[in-house]
This record gives structure tokens, C-alpha cells and sequence, in this order.
């Protein structure tokens, strides 16, 4: 890992003392002991602040879509900031000439103070970078070590009454800060519908009502564009097991209309919940 | 006086015979001051409760009234009182400044918040002191001190296997009658806690009040992702929202807590938004907490707790903006 450290050092300063891009995104120490936090710079000199270790636990992803006004940036990628890169362009939210792609093998990151593999880590099924424009160091093929549906088998498996306890139980604590929101790169609404108070859809009470509705809204919204990251679980302060409602919609589409997984390659057929065959599955009809 | 800590459970189960004690509980994964209860999972050991107490005091929801139109063609107003006689029990030192610090914005400068004093005034506060601080507490910088608590009721100074009780107030004093059983007329070794993490906090707020146009609000404002998670976990942010529902002849007004971090925070008629970006919210946060409440009430809006540091999902750490603010030149 030190040698790839070195690699992005010296190869985010060429790109940005060459004025090939604007800015660079990256990770740097935090304070802490096994710390880190993204590093966004555009001068040359910064980029020796540069770290990579297996405590680089933010996604990088969302960033080109802020940054890109200004200009080309680079990005370091592991499978899960390749992914966003792919949703974001999908959603065409950035442009691809205004991202370079520096693709980096995962071998997955530890939580800073168990030392534990992150459980979105363990949950991943693509630390290698999808796209890329070069590659820094080999390719890891980190195998996923949790099965993609296992949790939402035991849920659904649960009686009724303490399927909906177990989620009244998850939207009781909810403080609505919306950083499962803000970190996801699925999430690039203009105008969030959280926000639209005039239209009010989303009143501002914190109750288990207005809670449930903003959560089940939102994995709707996400619903077939849901890379499978895991940061919005890994940001929510309260411990919502919120990829458990990202995966059964997925796990929903799989058993409609076949295997699904989005945002591996840029030429992929539409998303599964925007397209209309005639030959859907109409249960309902 | 002391209380051995094997009889802090049974202290607990008698003084929430007659009021709503909140004790630092963990709770599905969670930790927050909860009503004692048989069963509940109590820790005194944690250094700091995820969520702060300011919820008892100023909750996340609150009614304010409601109103209607009346049979006979007229209407009605009715406050709502959700106040009760309550404890909170527990709290550490810098949690009991940030209720001093309310006090200051809910009672002073010729306002009363009906709300927010019909609360306080029912509050019993009972402090431990820290003989462990985290590595993310840096109250002593923030000019406390973890092992007193000027403002609390009755303080509890942690040693090995007991608390040293101490009524600071009358109403300390007062309740102590309650304890009578658990306390004994011993003396016990205090184990004074220090923080390890140190910032020099010396002219900051000075320097900020320079600041204001400063290039450093681009550069940490950018990996800011704008949620509203620092000052939910704050014990000192106090804004909120009111805001009403209506229901064919009837309604109810509430407010809520609300965040700067949020973009529709500062939203205006007509879609003008003098924030309109994260730079000017993330400035205004730190200009808030460290300067402007300097400016107006002579005290720092940062208690040192250390929960926005421990939770920013982006790790934007204000204990690194207090040190670089300090050895600028500004
Ligand atoms: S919903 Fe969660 S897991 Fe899915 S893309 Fe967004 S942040 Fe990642
Ligand atoms: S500083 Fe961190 S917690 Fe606060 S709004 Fe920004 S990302 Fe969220
Ligand atoms: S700003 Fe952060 S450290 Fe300071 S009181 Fe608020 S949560 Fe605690």
C-alpha cells in the first residue's frame, strides 16, 4: 500500500502541475490514530499530504459531481468510487472528458477503532475498479465474505409483526440529518423532495411516521441505481440498517426481472424500474 | 460524602418513584439519556452519550399550541405544557456547560422562552465528573474542566468504586434528602481526569472575527457534504424551525430543530438564499460556535464534547480548524 501511496503522490502532482486537471480527490491523514479524510486540492504541493491505507473508508464518489463545474478533476478509485463515477454519469450528472479515473485495487478497509473489516467491505462484490483511465498497482479480487441476500432472507423470514418492529424499532431513532442523503451518489436531485416544503411532502416533525416515510421515499428513489456501497449505512450516526432496505429492492428486481446489478460497465441496459416491457411482471393487474 | 457505585441502581430505582430520571443508556446500538427503568441498559462509563441531553429541554419536536374554530363560530388558542419533573442524571461536565449556555439563549436578553423555562425550572441536574476522558474530548481547551461542574445541582466526583456527592445548589441540597439511604459519611480518594487531546484556543475567536473573507472556508467547506449530523449531535446548537399542520378547522404549531448545515435554512421568498452554498454555511457554523456567540454572550458556543468530531461522516474536525486558525497569522 505504501508504494501505491507513493504512486499517487507523485502522480497527482504531474496531473495538476501539467494543468491536465483542476483538482485532485484523495484521502489524507486525519488527527486520529488510523484516521482519514478526503482530500480535495488543487495545488501541486498538497498532494504529499496524499495517504492510502485501510482506513480510507470514505466513498470519494459523489465529489466529481460538485467539482466538475469548475473543471477536469481526478479521481482515485476503488471499486466503489469507480461505481459512483458510472452512476453519475449514467444519471449524466458529470461528463466523462472532465473526470480522469485512477483506478486502485481494494482490499478493503477497517473500521479505525475495532480494527474490523468495514461490514459494507466484507458486503462488497467489486473492490477492483470497473472503469478507469490507469491503474495504480494490481487488482486485489477481494472476495465478498457476506452472502448479497442473506440479511433480507432472515427479515423475511421473520413474522409480520416483528418484520415491522424490527423497522418502527430502526425509524424510531432516526434524526432525520439526511447524511445517508448527502453521501450517496445516487442522490442528485436538483431539489430534494425532503426540501420542497412548499409542496410538503415530507412534513419537519421527527415522529416514526414522518421518518418511515422519508426513508422508504428515499430507497425508492434510489431503488435501481443503488451501487451497493454501503456508505449511507456507514455515515448514519443512529445505525439504521439501511442497506437492508436498499438490498430488498434489489432483491425485489432480481426476482422480477431476472439478476440485476447496476453501474459496472457504461454501456449496461436501462435501469430495471425505468424501463416498460410488455412483458413485465403485472402481479397487480 | 459518598455513594458506592454498587448502589447507583437502587438510588435510581427510588428517586424514579417520583420523577423521570434520564440516565446515559445504550439503546439498540445507540447511546442517549433514556428514562431509568427496570432493565434499561445504564452506563455511567461512557464517557459521552452519542446524543446530548438538549432534547430534554428542547426537543427535537415540539408543540407549541394549537387552534381551531370553536361550534359557535369563534376560536381558540391553547399552549401546550409538556414540561415535567425530571432528572437528568449523569450528565458529564461539558454537557452541564451547554446547558448553562442554553439558558443563556432561551432566558437572557429580554426574552423567556416560555417552553424551554417551564422545562428548566423542573430540572433536577446531577453531574459525574470524568476520570477518563475520550480521545476526542477537548473540553479543558474550551476552558473546562472534566473534573468540575460549577452549574450542576449536585456533582458526583468519580473514585475507584464510588462517587464523592457534593450539593452544589439549594435545589442540590434539597433533593439530597432523597439519598439519605445510599449515601455514607466516608472519604474516597477523587481520580481527577485530564483530556490528552490539547488545542491552544488562545485569540481564536479574535482572529476569526478577521476571518470572514478568508480563503479557508472554500478549502474546508469542500468535502463538507452539507447533512445536518454536527448539529443534531451538538449540545449547544440550538435553531429551529416552527412550522404548523392544519386539518379542516383545526391546527397545531410546532417547532423543530433545524440545521445551517441545511440549504433551506436560510431560504427566503422569492428563492433568495444569502447562504447559498457550503462555504457560507460550514463558515457560519464555525463563525457561530467559536466567534459570534463569543460576541454576543462572552462565552464560547463550543463546549469541547467532541461528538461532531466523532460523527462528521467526512471527518471535517473542528479541533483541526481551532489549530490552524491558531497558528495562522490572521
Ligand atoms: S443508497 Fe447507500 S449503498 Fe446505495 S449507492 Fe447510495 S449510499 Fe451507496
Ligand atoms: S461538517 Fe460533517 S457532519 Fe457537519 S454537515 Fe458537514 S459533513 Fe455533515
Ligand atoms: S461543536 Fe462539536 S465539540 Fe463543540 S460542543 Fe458542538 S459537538 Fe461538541
Amino acid at each position: 500500500m505504501s508504494d501505491i501511496q507513493e504512486a499517487m503522490r507523485s502522480r497527482a502532482k504531474e496531473l495538476l502541475e501539467s494543468g491536465e486537471v483542476n483538482a485532485v480527490i484523495g484521502w489524507e491523514a486525519g488527527r486520529f490514530e488510523n484516521q482519514t479524510t478526503p482530500l480535495i486540492t488543487s495545488q501541486a504541493a498538497k498532494t504529499q499530504r496524499l495517504v492510502f491505507n485501510e482506513y480510507c473508508v470514505n466513498n470519494l464518489g459523489k465529489y466529481p459531481r460538485d467539482l466538475t463545474a469548475k473543471g477536469k478533476v481526478a479521481i482515485f478509485a476503488r471499486g466503489c468510487e469507480s461505481r459512483a463515477i458510472i452512476r453519475l454519469l449514467s444519471d449524466e450528472v458529470i461528463k466523462r472528458e472532465n473526470v480522469y479515473i485512477i483506478g486502485i485495487g481494494c482490499p478493503g478497509m477497517r473500521d479505525r477503532t475495532t480494527g474490523e473489516l468495514l461490514k459494507k467491505c466484507a458486503e462488497c462484490r467489486h473492490g477492483d475498479p470497473v472503469i478507469y483511465d490507469e491503474m495504480l498497482g494490481e487488482p486485489q479480487a477481494k472476495p465478498a465474505t457476506q452472502e448479497r441476500f442473506a440479511e433480507i432472507q432472515k427479515i423475511e423470514a421473520l413474522p409480520r409483526a416483528e418484520r415491522e418492529a424490527y423497522f418502527t424499532n430502526a425509524f424510531s431513532k432516526c434524526i432525520r440529518c439526511y447524511a445517508c442523503r448527502n453521501v450517496c451518489p445516487c442522490c442528485t436531485c436538483r431539489q430534494c423532495f425532503v426540501d420542497q416544503r412548499r409542496e410538503g411532502w415530507l412534513g419537519k416533525q421527527n415522529n416514526i411516521a414522518e421518518n418511515r416515510f422519508y426513508g422508504l421515499t428515499r430507497v425508492m428513489h434510489v431503488g435501481d441505481r443503488c451501487i451497493e456501497c454501503g456508505e449511507c449505512e456507514r455515515v448514519c450516526p443512529m445505525d439504521l440498517p439501511l442497506m437492508s432496505l436498499n438490498r430488498k429492492v434489489i432483491y425485489d428486481i432480481n426476482n422480477l426481472f431476472g439478476e440485476y446489478e447496476t453501474a459496472l460497465s457504461l454501456d449496461e441496459p436501462p435501469s430495471a424500474l425505468t424501463t416498460y416491457k410488455v412483458d413485465d411482471v403485472e402481479e397487480f393487474m | 460524602m459518598i455513594i458506592k457505585k454498587d448502589r447507583m441502581g437502587a438510588l435510581l430505582g427510588t428517586l424514579a418513584q417520583h420523577k423521570t430520571v434520564f440516565v446515559p443508556a445504550l439503546i439498540d446500538g445507540v447511546s442517549k439519556f433514556a428514562p431509568y427503568r427496570e432493565g434499561l441498559d445504564v452506563r455511567f462509563d461512557l464517557h459521552n452519550t452519542k446524543l446530548p441531553p438538549k432534547d430534554l429541554l428542547f426537543p427535537q419536536t415540539q408543540k407549541m399550541y394549537r387552534y381551531g374554530e370553536t361550534a359557535e363560530g369563534g376560536h381558540y388558542v391553547e399552549q401546550f405544557d409538556e414540561s415535567s419533573e425530571r432528572v437528568l442524571f449523569g450528565v458529564r461536565p461539558c454537557d452541564m456547560r451547554s446547558i448553562n449556555l442554553l439558558d443563556d439563549v432561551f432566558l437572557t436578553k429580554g426574552f423567556v422562552d416560555e417552553f424551554y423555562e417551564a422545562q428548566r425550572k423542573k430540572l433536577l441536574t446531577v453531574c459525574i465528573t470524568c476520570a477518563a476522558p475520550a480521545e476526542t474530548c477537548f473540553c479543558e481547551s474550551m476552558g473546562l474542566s472534566p473534573n468540575e461542574a460549577p452549574d450542576a445541582d449536585i456533582l458526583l466526583k468519580s473514585c475507584e468504586d464510588c462517587y464523592k456527592v457534593t450539593a452544589q445548589t439549594q435545589k442540590g441540597e434539597a433533593a439530597l434528602a432523597d439519598w439519605r439511604d445510599f449515601l455514607e459519611d466516608t472519604q474516597a480518594q477523587v481520580l481527577p481526569g485530564k483530556t490528552s487531546l490539547r488545542l491552544n484556543f488562545e485569540g481564536v475567536p479574535q482572529k476569526l472575527s478577521r476571518m470572514y473573507e478568508d480563503p479557508i472556508w472554500d478549502e474546508i467547506s469542500t468535502k463538507c457534504l452539507n447533512c445536518g449530523t454536527c448539529t443534531f449531535v451538538c449540545p449547544t446548537c440550538y435553531c429551529f424551525d416552527i412550522s404548523q399542520e392544519n386539518k379542516m378547522k383545526e391546527g397545531v404549531r410546532f417547532r423543530c430543530w433545524d440545521s445551517c448545515m441545511f440549504s433551506e435554512y436560510t431560504a427566503m421568498a422569492g428563492w433568495h438564499n444569502p447562504r447559498p452554498t457550503k462555504k457560507e454555511r460550514v463558515r457560519n457554523r464555525f463563525m457561530h460556535k467559536l466567534c459570534f456567540f463569543e460576541e454576543r454572550y462572552g462565552k464560547t458556543l463550543c463546549v469541547g464534547c467532541g461528538r461532531c468530531v466523532e460523527c462528521c461522516p467526512v471527518a471535517l474536525d473542528i479541533t483541526r480548524l481551532i489549530d490552524d486558525i491558531g497558528a495562522s497569522d490572521a
